[in-house]
């Protein structure tokens, strides 16, 4: 029954549009690194400072925590407030100073899974 | 011009007045929300892709080229702009996410060139995870929040379109909003209509916008017509479907439902139903105002319920879809249509040709009352040529010359003849004529008009299809029974059923002499394996280009196109294409190319006192009278006409005009009391509701006068409800004893908006058999030359008076000068 589908404006992209939006994307993209590769002729340095007291303290337990299931199986239950999610502390700079903030990502980011599967390589060393 | 209801009103009011509302979509959910950082824009954009491939946001980006953002306060980052951690780089297509060595710290770094330093790795941070900011056209969504789909429906639902443009008016006016891309002039106007093409693909490129133009602002008004608190009265058709019938109100006079509109009906559910809905056909609308809606679904229906449920309409691009798709094979195809009808439509000079055929002894056909001299003179000369134009001013036998040219075009044997008009009540009246001549006639009906009564439902193909063969050995009528009993079919049964009915379908179709339909139809898919070297489309003036080329495209030869081009045209919704000229017909255009129509003269619907303004002001005084003044003389009907003779009066209305409660229309109330009036003295001197027409160009008024008459009415409430209140554009084609015309328009220094079209005045004028009576200001409407001269004929006669009805006096109003129209 189609029916369901009318119901919410699917939405129904224009592949015409889709294509010329993702033209222009990847043009402004590669513009964009095409002037920093101009822009910065000698490499920069890394000069971040990351305050060394972030890596101390309970993360072990933050970033396994499981925020939302009540169990440890990956099940996939999306949209009912039941997605696993870890908390992680973003780095930011106001001004010179740095500042941390917490915040929600999925468990299945690929920013955490590598974490997770080095220490699991970790482990097994 | 255009405004929703009130919920719409308010949720773009919403977007409006919230300082970090999307400005695409209106959604204000800080989560969902980031501030473009360029310091001349400063626009707040939603994470949602809508009804586009990015996200607004992106799309946003993308479209002004814009590449830094700022996080909401109250987002979990808080106000922060996105940059590197490492080099301060704020453009967000360089950025991405990265774990700080192993532990769950990230920071975000751009790609060129902190993610290339070397110095990382040694670092033992993993680069390879380097996660960007923007993935899939859209923000990372952990990052921003995509809005709930409750909140996306509730938000504007932009087109990449509109996107688009709104984008490019930010460039030269920052501030713009999205309503004022309706407003002329602040955007590019389209490619203007010609009036020769170099070829059929200049062709296209120049209706294929306005097409697409026409299509986007119909889409849009369509589907923001949502009606919520509706109240249902369930009742059950004879075929066992369910038809739900409520009042759809209207809020100005752009949407007009006609049977076969797909609409939604919605329940949201409650305590003890569960949320419902289904879509359904528009079979019929009541003389109350009343949509009868069958639905697709019979199970479930919560047929216990009468309130609050919701009506949405369902777009359909079909006929859009079609005139796109004439346009093409007119380029593509050479054997669409013949090559001088091809070179004749482009403008190119060609040679006049002359069709070789045998004229008739007769020029009447069958059938038909005798034709008189012009319309003879119409048909013969029709017969010997590949194109022609016919002009049939109001009441001149349009119909029954149609009629007649294609009995003799279907007689000539060189196939089937395809008869199309753009309005199905056109086709109706056209197909019973034609199988009054005892032609074969299959009338072809959308399958979504199936549904609604037809008064030639005999010569519908679904008709013949059930009818064709009903005894026990076939198998088709045995599957029909079945399905009719059961709502479906087994899939196996069902298969067989539709290739049996289509098998019927080609076999009825091939063997009529004539095949009726809209030009839209004419497009239907049932017929794309037909050819038709003979096409008579009626009412062509009130198509548009793109619709006319429908039917032709399939192998004209010869082309009749009827209509009357000093009459309204087709309707346009979209200003910036009706500008651009596809309000102009085809007819038009031919006539302007130096096609001459043939005009038929003599008119058997007007007194001829009501005709001879008419046919001096639009006919160059050329419409002579099939009817006397005798004939149209009501014996025993006493009303107080100024001139016993002249059956018409001019009545001035000096009460002001007023914007309806919609605020897209005027009224007048003193107009609408004085009509109240008028028609309680044509019921009291015996005329009956049915030979009675309100009409005036404004919806608001329409409404008033409805209203007004079946509250204030001094007669029986029912008498009021009886009379026909309607626009003058619904008017076009139809007729009534006696006209009451409603001007509105009174005021000092504004125009005379839809009055100013002499076509409409044209058309107003002429739908009286028998009497008229116009209500207007002089003061206001002799400004206009055309009008001008109208109340200078009526004042010459005596007819232009005031004062009670019961003592109508002659007026002394001064007319103003006239103005030049400057075009
Ligand atoms: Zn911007
Ligand atoms: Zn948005
Ligand atoms: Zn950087």
């Amino acid at each position: 029954d189609d029916e369901v589908h009318v119901r919410q404006k699917v939405a129904e992209v224009d592949p015409q549009e889709m294509a010329d939006f993702d033209r222009e994307l990847r043009a402004l993209m590669q513009e964009s690194l095409d002037s920093r590769k101009l822009e910065l002729r000698s490499r920069p340095t890394i000069n971040m400072i990351i305050p060394m007291n972030l890596f101390e303290g309970p993360t072990k337990e933050h970033h396994s925590r499981v925020m939302e299931g009540e169990s440890g199986d990956d099940t996939t239950d999306e949209g009912n407030g039941g997605t696993k999610e870890i908390r992680v502390k973003v780095l930011v700079k106001r001004g010179n100073k740095q500042q941390t903030k917490e915040m929600y990502i999925p468990r299945d980011c690929s920013l955490v899974q590598s974490t997770k599967q080095k220490e699991a390589a970790e482990l097994e060393e | 011009e255009d405004t929703g209801g009130d919920d719409e009103v308010f949720d773009y009011g919403k977007g409006d007045f919230t300082e970090h509302a999307c400005r695409y979509c209106g959604v204000t959910n800080p989560a969902c929300v980031v501030r473009c950082n360029v310091p001349s824009c400063r626009k707040w954009f939603c994470n949602s892709r809508g009804n586009t491939s990015g996200s607004h946001i992106v799309n946003h980006l993308v479209r002004a080229k814009h590449k830094e953002v700022c996080l909401h306060k109250d987002s979990p980052l808080g106000e922060t702009i996105l940059e590197c951690y490492n080099c301060g780089c704020r453009n967000v297509f360089l950025l991405g996410f990265i774990s700080a060595k192993t532990e769950s710290v990230v920071v975000l770094l751009c790609r060129e060139p902190c993610l290339s330093v070397n110095a990382l790795k040694d670092m033992n941070w993993d680069l390879s995870q380097w996660c960007p900011l923007i993935d899939d056209r859209c923000f990372l969504q952990w990052l921003l929040k995509v809005p709930s789909e409750q909140e996306q429906l509730r938000a504007r639902q932009i087109s990449a379109q509109q996107i688009n443009k709104i984008e490019e008016l930010w460039k030269s006016n920052p501030d713009a909003s999205l309503e004022d891309l309706e407003k002329p002039g602040v955007d590019d106007e389209p490619q203007p209509v010609a009036l020769k093409y170099e070829d059929a693909y200049q062709y296209q490129n120049v209706f294929a916008p306005l097409i697409k133009l026409e299509a986007d602002y119909d889409k849009m008004m369509k589907e923001s017509q949502s009606k919520d608190s509706i109240t249902i009265r369930w009742d059950i058709g004879l075929n066992k479907k369910r038809i739900a019938y409520f009042v759809f109100p209207k809020e100005d006079n752009e949407l007009r439902l006609v049977p076969g509109d797909e609409l939604r009906l919605r329940y949201s559910g409650d305590a003890v139903h569960p949320s419902w809905q289904s879509v359904g056909h528009v079979i019929k609308l009541t003389a109350q105002e009343e949509v009868a809606l069958e639905l697709g679904a019979s199970q479930g229906v919560p047929v216990d319920l009468t309130h609050g449920f919701s009506v949405d309409f369902v777009w359909k691009s079909t006929s859009f879809d079609r005139m796109q798709g004439a346009m093409k094979t007119f380029a593509v195809d050479e054997t669409s249509v013949s090559g001088y009808i091809y070179h004749h439509l482009l403008g190119h000079e060609v040679e006049m040709q002359m069709v070789r055929n045998t004229l008739p002894r007769r020029f009447g056909a069958p059938g038909l009352p005798e034709l008189n001299a012009s319309q003879v003179f119409a048909v013969k000369s029709v017969l010997q040529k590949p194109i022609s134009l016919i002009q049939g001013p109001p009441g001149t036998g349009k119909t029954v010359t149609s009629a007649a040219i294609v009995y003799h075009m279907a007689k000539q044997g060189q196939g089937q003849v395809l008869v199309c008009a753009p309005s199905n009540v056109a086709v109706d009246q056209l197909a019973e004529k034609i199988s009054a001549t005892g032609l074969k006639v299959v009338r072809l009906c959308a399958k979504s008009r199936e549904a609604v009564s037809s008064p030639v439902e005999h010569l519908t193909l679904h008709y013949q299809v059930r009818h064709l063969d009903t005894s026990e050995k076939s198998e088709l009528h045995k599957l029909q029974q079945l399905k009719d009993e059961q709502g479906e079919l087994s899939s196996s049964d069902e298969k067989k059923y539709k290739a049996l009915k289509r098998a019927t379908e080609r076999e009825i179709s091939q063997s009529a002499d004539v095949i009726c339909c809209t030009c839209v139809g004419a497009g239907d898919p049932r017929l794309a394996n037909f050819r038709f070297r003979q096409v008579l489309i009626d009412e062509s003036t009130q198509a548009t280009e793109p619709e006319c080329l429908i039917p032709l495209v399939l192998g004209v030869k010869q082309v009749v196109l009827v209509g009357d081009h000093c009459q309204l045209g087709p309707v346009i919704m979209c200003k910036k294409a009706a500008r651009a000229g596809l309000a102009q017909s085809l007819f038009e255009r031919l006539v302007l190319l130096g096609v001459k129509p043939i005009r038929l003269q003599v008119q058997y619907r007007m007194h001829p006192a009501l005709s001879e303004f008419p046919s001096n002001s639009f006919y160059e005084g050329t419409l002579q009278n099939g009817v006397t003044i005798n004939e149209r003389q009501s014996p025993g009907i006493d009303f107080p006409w100024p001139v016993p003779n002249r059956p018409m009066f001019f009545y001035v209305q000096m009460g002001q005009e007023e914007i309806s409660a919609s605020g897209t229309s005027y009224l007048n109330r003193t107009e609408a009391a004085n009509v109240e009036k008028i028609v309680t003295t044509f019921l009291k001197s015996g005329v009956v509701p049915s030979q009675i027409g309100v009409i005036t160009p404004y919806e608001g008024q329409r409404a008033y006068i409805v209203n007004y008459m079946s509250r204030n009415g001094a007669l029986r409430q029912q008498l009021y409800k009886e009379i026909e209140v309607a626009s003058v554009d619904s008017f076009q084609g139809r007729e009534k004893d006696y006209i009451i015309l409603s001007c509105v328009r009174s005021n000092e220094h504004q125009g005379i908006g839809f009055l100013n079209d002499p076509r409409r005045l044209n058309v107003a004028l002429t739908r009286a058999r028998y009497g008229i009576v116009i209500l207007g200001n002089p003061k206001v409407l002799s400004k206009q030359p055309l009008w001008n001269g109208l109340l200078t004929h009526y004042k010459e006669h005596e007819c232009l008076v005031e004062g009670p009805l019961s003592n109508l006096k002659q007026s002394m109003v001064q007319f103003q000068k006239p103005k030049k129209i400057y075009n």
